[in-house]
């Protein structure tokens, strides 16, 4: 399988801080990758530096053949790398369907005169993007909530709403920033077989990140582990699940130490 | 759900009886009343029906709307009319009963109220006694208010081929089933058009000359409204110096139609364009270094540049090019076939035409993917840049955009005064034009206009009550928005944000994230 993401060694730092040390991570074609690690890990921070908000010091990030360095957010958009945020970060103040239709944008190509003259293209291009993001909502079991207000809507659709305004981009790899977060055992299962569904149905590479171990474990194909901006484990979810490094971590030392006794008996 | 139909057509009703009480009160209804009636050229009492038709009309519309858009059941709605019109008649028709039984027993009103004459209650009673004027009064307003109960379906149904919501509804419709419903729309739609088409012709023929100014000045303003509403209302950029591009197309008219300091003299068709063109010019090369800027550094530096232009056009040492501080005189007007077309009435004509191209754009734009990128830069630049959204292209368009809106209006202006000088110019013109999208209601259309009304049109009505004019003006301002923050007529988003909790009829979503995250296992 090719890699559709290649980071080579990047390293991010703010002013004295490393938030990102030296990080490599291939992210196969089709895959779900999930990158786990305590607060202040690094991953979102790697997140920003993939999508273009911020600039990376060191290293060189490949996205299917491109290096990505170097480009505006909205150029990496439009190369087919989508985003959702920790704290959903929809339009508050437009309906879910405006949501999803800004998400089309770069699909589009209606300009202020063929929208002004309201060109037989324009028109026939607004009636498919409203047809298709109808769709999408519909995709992640949001129909009928098409005029409600992004800001309105429930805890649960909105994260939706934001991976259906993600998924408008029309993405090749989606990064997820904690999608579960929040969410109660039957949303966290829902949005889980979503994820699993944009992959097998749609063919989209998920990089995610999480911390509900469940999700983790029960989706991703590989798994990696940030400290301190530092890649400490990588591989399997059940090898990174038994890796000493990971659960001192997480756990501090002695605890690990304890965990490692009990499993020694 | 009945209880809540009579509240809400209560307060609905309330709100028209102390509108209507304090115009009575403020004198404001004779002087309305002789307004509407030679406008229409029809006697003051029928303008009084006219008036008093046109105000139940506003509030019967506003108590048939239901929560989320939804469409009331037409019963619902008629009721939510009728009692918004008897709770409104009751307080009007129990005040005309008070004050015309005082009338009639001889005692002069005006020591306590100084502005109800006993012409104004003659006009107000239309000479009948106590107990006829006051039915008189109760019948008007509920038939006003079930009138505008109907008149409100109608518009719904024709505005729902122009909106996102009623295109997603058609769009809808269509998919389950063509229904009959849609070719009568366009007829609704058609004949509103025609009305509204017959009404702006007709008006300014019935009005007086001084009429035709103010309206002519009231419609400038609302062409730099609806430039600034691009700006501010859609794309979220706070542009406080929004006059220089006012200026530019005042100056470029004076420039190249006056005889001084140029003598250009070009024909006003040919200079209007350019006026609009440069102005789009100016705004979007003004744009390119400020607009990196947001939120409140954006205010700053526009603002700086408002005062840039107007200390330019004034300095000494450029007088040779804009005449400095002394103005351009003389300024060229428009002419059509060789006939000079350039009275106060011409020119409303022209501003009316200019207003409805620019109202027809807005929409247009609104509705289009330009619009949405837009209203998604307002909310959040950020994410709207992950969104894929040139976001500094699109706001250098809707800089452009916003100035050609202020350009026209600059050489409209400029044409119909026949002078523009440096302090035509000044930072309260950006204020006003602030006020007036502030006011009317942030990123509406129709909310942009009647702001323009009620601060540009409403202190020369006014002028009746000379001393207290500005007091009254600025305390209906104060009120207005404690009352009513979101504007007069708000977009249907703002109307959402602001009125949230009475608009929707779901428990309060903000707490469900705190909920649910805090029920998890």
């Amino acid at each position: 399988m090719t890699d559709l993401l290649e980071v080579r060694t990047i390293t991010k730092r703010f002013g004295g801080l490393v938030a990102v040390d030296h990080l490599d991570l291939t992210v196969p074609a089709r895959g779900i990758v999930s990158v786990i690690g305590p607060n202040g890990a690094g991953k979102t921070t790697l997140f920003n530096c993939l999508t273009g908000f911020y600039g990376v010091d060191e290293g060189e990030m490949v996205f299917d053949g491109k290096i990505l360095n170097d480009h505006t957010p909205d150029q990496i958009v439009r190369m087919g790398l989508a985003r959702t945020y920790q704290n959903i970060r929809l339009f508050p103040n437009m309906t879910a369907i405006e949501n999803a239709l800004v998400g089309m944008h770069s699909h589009l190509t209606t300009n202020a005169f063929s929208a002004a003259l309201r060109l037989p293209g324009a028109v026939r291009e607004e009636a498919k993007a409203l047809s298709d993001a109808l769709g999408l909502l519909g995709y992640v079991s949001l129909k009928g909530r098409e005029s409600f207000l992004a800001k309105n809507l429930p805890y649960g659709e909105q994260r939706r709403l934001e991976i259906a305004r993600a998924l408008a981009t029309r993405p090749r790899l989606l990064l997820l920033d904690e999608p579960t977060a929040g969410m109660n055992t039957r949303e966290t299962s829902e949005t889980t077989a979503l994820i699993k569904r944009l992959r097998d149905d749609l063919g989209i590479t998920v990089l995610l990140i999480e911390h509900d171990m469940r999700v983790v474990m029960g989706i991703s194909e590989r798994v990696t582990v940030l400290d301190y901006g530092v890649k400490i484990s990588e591989g399997s979810p059940l090898e990174v699940q038994k890796d000493r490094r990971v659960i001192e971590a997480y756990l501090g030392r002695g605890a690990a130490a304890g965990i490692g006794g009990l499993a020694a008996q | 759900m009945i209880r809540a139909d009579l509240r809400q057509g209560v307060r609905s009703g309330l709100v028209l009886g102390v509108v209507v009480v304090s115009l009575l009160f403020l004198g404001a209804t004779t002087t309305l009343s002789t307004l509407i009636g030679e406008g229409l050229g029809v006697s003051p009492p029928a303008g009084l029906v006219i008036l008093l038709l046109l105000l139940t009309l506003w509030i019967g519309a506003q108590s048939a709307r239901g929560a989320h858009h939804a469409e009331l059941p037409i019963l619902q709605a008629a009721i939510r009319g009728a009692v918004a019109g008897l709770s409104a008649g009751l307080i009007i028709g129990l005040t005309t009963y008070v004050l015309i039984a005082i009338h009639d027993t001889g005692a002069d009103l005006r020591t306590y109220l100084f502005q109800v004459s006993p012409a104004a209650l003659d006009l107000w009673s239309m000479e009948r006694t106590p107990v006829t004027a006051a039915l008189f009064h109760l019948g008007i307003s509920t038939a006003g208010c079930l009138l505008g109960v109907a008149v409100y379906r109608l518009f719904r149904a024709a505005r729902a081929r122009w909106t996102l919501t009623g295109r997603l509804a058609s769009a809808r419709a269509s998919l389950a089933q063509r229904t009959g419903g849609f070719k009568r729309n366009q007829w609704t739609n058609f004949a509103l058009y025609v009305l509204v088409a017959a009404i702006l012709f007709i008006t300014p023929q019935r009005l007086n000359n001084y009429q035709n100014f103010t309206l002519g000045t009231v419609g400038i303003y609302v062409l730099m409204g609806l430039g600034l509403n691009i700006v501010v209302g859609l794309a979220g950029l706070l542009d406080l110096g929004y006059v220089v591009f006012f200026a530019v197309g005042a100056y470029t008219a004076a420039l190249l139609t006056a005889p001084t300091p140029h003598n250009l003299m070009w024909n006003f068709w040919l200079v209007a364009p350019i006026g609009i063109i440069l102005a789009a010019v100016i705004g979007v090369l003004l744009g390119i270094p400020v607009l990196r800027l947001r939120g409140d550094y954006l205010a700053i530096v526009t603002l700086g540049f408002g005062e840039i232009i107007r200390v330019l056009l004034k300095a000494e040492s450029l007088a040779g090019f804009s005449n400095g501080p002394r103005g351009i005189p003389s300024i060229g007007q428009p002419s059509v076939f060789g006939q000079p077309f350039n009275s106060d009435r011409d020119f409303l004509y022209m501003i009316i035409v200019g207003v409805v191209i620019v109202i027809f754009l807005t929409f247009r734009l609104q509705e289009s993917r330009v619009g949405r990128a837009w209203i998604a830069i307002r909310e959040d630049e950020t994410v709207a840049r992950a969104m894929g959204i040139n976001t500094l292209s699109a706001k250098l368009l809707a800089f452009g955009v916003g100035a050609a809106f202020a350009g026209l209006g600059g050489v409209l202006y400029a044409s119909r005064s026949q002078f523009v000088g440096p302090d035509d110019f000044v930072l309260m013109v950006s204020i006003n034009v602030l006020a007036v999208v502030i006011v009317g209601g942030m990123a509406s259309v129709p909310g942009v206009i009647a702001g323009a009304f009620v601060l540009k049109g409403l202190p020369e009505i006014l002028r009746e009550l000379e001393a207290y004019r500005i007091l009254a003006f600025g305390a209906l301002l104060v009120v207005m928005m404690i009352l009513r923050p979101e504007g007069i007529i708000p977009s249907r988003r703002r109307r959402l944000e602001m009125h949230e909790t009475e608009a929707s009829e779901e428990p309060s979503l903000a707490a469900a994230p705190a909920a649910e995250a805090g029920g998890a296992p």
